[in-house]
């Protein structure tokens, strides 16, 4: 959680950029595994478009292979 | 370059560019960057990579778990706590499918790594190659977690050159 910690400043860009790159890669770690985790609970692919802001064709597309890897099929 | 060379130095990027793709999967990411190149290349039958990060104090056996370090310190600076998890749980499962795709940084590496091979004979594609060039890059995971590591990029470079007998 972001908690009472300042962000870095922009007098820090090597420092702030380099919590970018690290906040995307998280950000994209979560979104995988919240993708898997909803599908095997029985979100459909429009649902969970709906939930990402994309399409359902999208986040099939994006994650299908993903969440059948991790489920064995 | 004879076509037994040409063939060699084909396997030669197909086993770092898989490696270095296997590498990003391992840790969630679908697209390699510098820092990806610069594990993949330790991993290299030819051993220069490895020989050059040990000729400046660097076990290659760190250099994973600094890469995780580096971006969990980075999220610390936010104020997000995470465990640095090198053991590759959080990774991809699904094979990579489609044409190789890497960062523009791991591209412009690659680049400069073929060029300097081309410096050197045999014109073979060799890992410390791909060391030298990672060290060109200033900014980035991969010089932040050499950084973390106490290695001076300008030594390294300067060592991986040495180690491909480039002066």
């Amino acid at each position: 959680m972001v908690g009472a910690q300042p962000l870095p400043g922009p007098e820090e860009p090597e420092a702030a950029l380099a919590a970018v790159v690290a906040l995307r890669r998280l950000a994209s770690r979560l979104e995988v595994a919240a993708v898997v985790e909803a599908i095997t609970q029985g979100w459909t692919w429009a649902q969970v478009g709906e939930a990402l802001g994309i399409s359902a064709q999208a986040a099939h597309k994006k994650f299908a292979s993903e969440v059948r890897a991790r489920r064995g099929r | 370059m004879g076509f037994i060379n040409a063939a060699r130095d084909m396997r030669t990027i197909k086993q770092l560019l898989t490696a270095a793709e296997a590498e990003a999967r391992s840790c969630g990411e679908q697209t390699p960057g510098p820092e990806h190149l610069l594990l993949a290349s330790t991993a290299l039958p030819d051993g220069t990579a490895a020989r050059a990060l040990e000729r400046v104090g660097l076990d290659p056996r760190r250099l994973r778990t600094a890469i995780e370090e580096a971006h969990a310190g980075a999220l610390a600076s936010v104020g997000i706590d995470v465990e640095p998890r090198p053991d590759g749980t959080s990774g991809l499962r699904s094979p990579a499918t489609g044409a190789f795709r890497s960062t523009p940084q791991a591209q412009q590496v690659f680049q400069e790594a073929v060029s300097l091979s081309k410096s050197t004979k045999p014109s073979l594609l060799r890992g410390a190659h791909v060391v030298a060039a990672v060290c060109s890059l200033e900014h980035g995971t991969a010089s932040r977690a050499l950084a973390a590591l106490g290695v001076d990029r300008g030594r390294l470079r300067e060592t991986a050159c040495d180690e491909v007998g480039i002066r």
